[in-house]
């Protein structure tokens, strides 16, 4: 393919020299190839219909005494009477409610695996402030066992991001929560990348007490803008190239550089911008560096201020990602308030507000988390429910990372992610029963068959036994 | 913020707490009751449903059914609400940490020769830290400050306190010993958690020397000892008994180990993180051994590979005495989530209760706190649901009788932001 490529561009060049009356022709030129590429399959499922389920569609809706239908790994009906082929195993589970999977925007699993120690700490890239050019994804630990805990909490798809040591930080994956011996073989496919950010202290402390740039916020702003505009000028030779190649001029490609590629990459719209950054002014700051340089924010992470700056972020079209409670640490992380997802939510009808982890015990229970940010807006009269909070951990997550028309939603034609709960999720008593992935049955609480150990977890303890 | 005059309470509330105001109002609070709530009282009574509690002088004066209110009573209609002792976690930084990455603000640790056993943390509490209203609002009345370690295999001596923003939330100073093992120990004892072991076995001989010596000791000599002298000193309490030892470990293993050195020095032994601790629960109770522990934190770590969510209800299974932490510092309400998710994994929910607050008062010596008991201490929490479940919140807070405000800097920056939604005060956008 790729051969054949460069031979059809070489002869088409050299034809369209001997014919000078079809100049424009256009010529086809080779790109990139993808690299890295998925292998991910869905795990055999089966056709399926769920009744009586209270059903959490994802998008706002709740359905009462619910059917949810799925065939070939995808959700073929949702909704108060569905009607299948006699063939269709059907399951009631009264009682139980049902939602879609969650999806954690913020998740280090596998690049800062557990057991931690020095040598698998593999998410910061600290050896120069525009580090671009990694990806997370060359580092995942796909025996992690906290992926196995993340999917008893009913965790179905995850962004893995690189640490926020650095202006950029590099290239974020996402990952469809399947045990896998490969990344590959969890990558989610078609989604796109993202590129992690940084604004504020990470950066500044890291370099700034090497005496390195940056040293201050303004050299963060600096450091951003400079790495920009060499973006700006790297796209345009590509551009320049390609547009010449295709009008059949012998032009050579100009020379690849891995960090530049990254950022093109977002200039293109093919990336997605996720931004560490607490404060408000922060978040305007880089608002204003997007529109200098033509690039979109997807979302602002460990989001503490964006109660703040809430109409800015909708107004933007930017998702806030947030803790529920975290505070303190650091002082860009001190105005905390823990209605923050709540105001963020409410503050537009495009607000997308979202509950993050950045924690290998918080990715097992964002059920949790996510209860915790509606009680506390339902403290100052919110009104919000379960049917309203469950977009914080599923549907907007799901559009922070531009999957939202696969996953996030349980709607006709989307994959059959979900999660089959022994209660209202809401609680800290709730359990994810059953997790299908794809309509595979990816966990079931009471079959140890279906609760997969990592190669790590295997005679860890006992020679003959299981960890769990 | 104390909240005996209601003129001061009312304030508050009207300047930027009056969307958001709790149906009841602040009260001298000097006599209250509760009537028809759901009572968690932390005694072998358990759980007591439509009770009725009243309260005078600071404390619990009788717990009942259809009490009467007497002279003066305050009454809150509690239906449909539950009470439980103020929350209490045992292993906090509160008070020593305002902004855990900057320095000045955070006095958690020394690395000074010299001060490891006898590194008192108690002065350094800071009683005006916005961490008190943010924790006590959210229910937690009392805490255990312990020092985090320097360079020396002993922290230093833990504190008592009140979640109260005034001096006198110091309830005990020097409550409690606190050392480290495993890995983290044999980081600063040469790379081995054997030569950690052997200088925890070397101080604690050396301070029984001291101990049975005292008086050859005198001022300005230096003494060849493996501890400095006022660090020997400082553990004599624990030899005695009159101070428990908490001790960080989590192989199981490493906890075994532990056992032994209690059994050969006789001191209190508590053992904290205790990841493995399940497996060895049986020598932990035989031992008496309570074990002090996050029983959310299930990551596996080399020190702690077998650390699983129902380790809490397998120790309590097994006669453990269990006392509770978890949300770090900023966040130490949150012991009640890991509770929560304790029950969750199959721990009665009264034992999870007892984690919170008996069970640490009496390790840790607190006199009158921990119980829903006539006598005790009112420190009393109603809450407009189950205490452990998350989306339950605070609906009054009481501290030995006081109520509390439920103001604190985080509430101040919620009404600022949502009430103005910046078309005041220069914080426009």
């Amino acid at each position: 393919m790729k051969v054949s490529r460069l031979v059809l561009f070489a002869l088409l060049s050299v034809s369209a020299g001997c014919q000078p009356e079809k100049p424009h022709e256009k010529v086809e030129v080779k790109r990139p190839e993808p690299v890295f590429v998925s292998t991910y399959k869905p795990l055999p499922s089966k056709s399926m219909l769920f009744k009586n389920a209270t059903l959490l569609v994802g998008t706002g809706e709740r359905i009462d005494k619910a059917f949810l239908f799925i065939k070939d790994g995808k959700v073929v009906e949702v909704g108060k009477s569905v009607a299948v082929s006699p063939d269709v195993e059907i399951v009631d589970v009264k009682g139980k409610w049902i939602t879609p999977g969650i999806i954690d925007v913020h998740s280090h699993l596998g690049v800062y695996p557990s057991p931690s120690h020095k040598m698998a700490e593999d998410g910061n890239e600290m050896t120069a402030p525009n580090t671009a050019e990694v990806w997370a994804e060359h580092a995942v630990w796909t025996q992690d066992p906290g992926f196995n805990l993340a999917r008893a909490g009913g965790v179905t798809s995850m962004l893995v991001l690189p640490g926020s040591a650095n202006l950029f930080g590099g290239r974020g994956v996402a990952l469809k929560n399947v045990p896998s011996v490969t990344m590959q073989g969890m990558k989610f496919p078609n989604a796109p990348h993202a590129l992690k950010m940084a604004c504020g202290e990470n950066p500044k402390r890291v370099y700034g007490s090497d005496g390195r740039s940056p040293m201050t916020r303004m050299g963060n702003v600096a450091g951003y803008r400079k790495a920009w505009i060499e973006a700006v000028e790297y796209k345009k030779s590509w551009d320049d190239y390609y547009k010449k190649a295709e009008q059949g001029e012998e032009v050579e490609p100009p020379g690849r550089d891995l960090q530049l590629e990254t950022l093109k990459g977002v200039l293109e719209g093919k990336i997605r911008i996720h931004n560490h950054c607490y404060r408000a002014e922060e978040m305007a700051v880089m608002i204003d560096i997007a529109k200098e340089f033509g690039y979109k924010i997807s979302t602002f992470h460990h989001a503490i201020e964006a109660y703040k700056v809430a109409d800015l972020l909708a107004e933007n079209n930017i998702c806030a990602a947030m803790w529920a409670d975290w505070w303190g640490f650091k002082h860009e992380a001190f105005d905390t308030v823990t209605e923050n997802v709540a105001m963020v939510d409410k503050a537009s009808p495009n607000a997308c507000a979202i509950v993050h982890s950045d924690s290998a015990i918080g990715i097992q229970h964002l059920n949790q988390e996510a209860a915790k940010a509606m009680a506390a807006g339902n403290r100052m009269g919110l009104q919000i429910k379960p049917k309203d909070a469950i977009r914080w951990l599923t549907l907007n997550s799901a559009r922070s990372m531009g999957v939202d028309s696969l996953v996030g939603s349980l709607e006709s034609g989307k994959m059959a992610d979900f999660v089959i709960w022994n209660q209202n999720p809401f609680s800290v008593y709730a359990k994810a029963e059953k997790v299908f992935i794809d309509g595979a049955l990816v966990f079931d609480r009471d079959d140890k068959s279906r609760q997969a150990a990592s190669d790590f977890e295997l005679g860890i303890e006992d020679p003959e036994g299981e960890r769990l | 913020m104390k909240c005996s005059a209601l003129k001061l309470c009312s304030g508050i509330g009207l300047s930027v707490f009056v969307a958001f105001a709790p149906q009841l109002q602040a009260t001298e609070s000097e006599s209250f009751l509760i009537k028809n709530a759901t009572l968690h009282t932390a005694t072998a009574k358990g759980r007591l449903d439509h009770a009725d509690l009243r309260v005078a002088n600071g404390k619990i004066q009788q717990i009942g059914v259809n009490l009467e209110p007497q002279e003066g009573d305050k009454v809150f209609d509690a239906t449909g609400k539950h009470v439980t002792p103020g929350l209490m976690n045992a292993r906090t930084q509160l008070g020593l940490v305002e902004i855990s990455a900057v320095e000045s603000t955070n006095d958690t640790s020394t690395e000074m020769e010299g001060m490891g056993a006898s590194f008192n943390i108690a002065p350094a509490i800071n009683f005006h830290s916005t961490l008190i209203p943010q924790n006590r609002t959210n229910g937690l009345t009392r805490a255990l400050v312990m020092p985090y370690n320097g360079n020396n295999l002993f922290a230093g001596e833990g504190a008592l306190i009140l979640l109260r923003s005034e001096k006198n939330g110091l309830i005990k100073q020097r409550a409690v010993q606190s050392a480290v093992y495993g890995s983290a120990a044999a980081g600063m004892s040469g790379g081995s958690r054997a030569a950690a072991y052997a200088r925890l076995e070397k101080a604690l001989s050396e301070a029984t020397y001291v101990r049975s010596n005292l008086s050859q000791f005198k001022p300005g000599i230096k003494y060849e000892f493996s501890q400095s002298l006022d660090d020997l000193k400082a553990l004599i309490p624990v030899l005695t008994g009159q101070v428990p030892l908490v001790i960080e470990a989590g192989r199981a293993d490493d906890i075994l180990n532990l056992i032994a050195l209690k059994k050969k020095f006789g001191f209190k032994l508590v053992v904290s993180g205790a990841g493995e601790a399940w497996q060895v629960a049986k020598e932990l109770a035989e031992g008496n051994v309570p074990v002090l522990m996050d029983p959310i934190a299930n990551i596996p770590s080399f020190d702690a590979l077998t650390v699983r969510l129902d380790g809490a209800a397998k120790l309590y299974e097994a006669g453990v005495k269990l006392i509770f932490t978890g949300g770090g510092t900023h966040n130490a309400y949150l012991v009640r989530q890991s509770a929560g998710n304790a029950v969750a994994n199959g721990l009665p929910h009264t034992a999870a209760i007892e984690a919170m607050t008996i069970n640490a008062a009496e390790v840790f010596g607190v006199k009158n706190y921990g119980q829903l008991e006539p006598g005790m201490d009112a420190d009393v929490v109603i809450w407009d649901g189950d205490p452990l479940e998350v989306t339950s919140n605070t609906y009054a807070v009481f501290i030995q009788g006081e109520r509390q405000s439920m103001v604190s800097r985080a509430t101040r920056l919620r009404d600022r932001y949502w009430q103005l939604k910046g078309s005041q005060t220069g914080y426009s956008r």
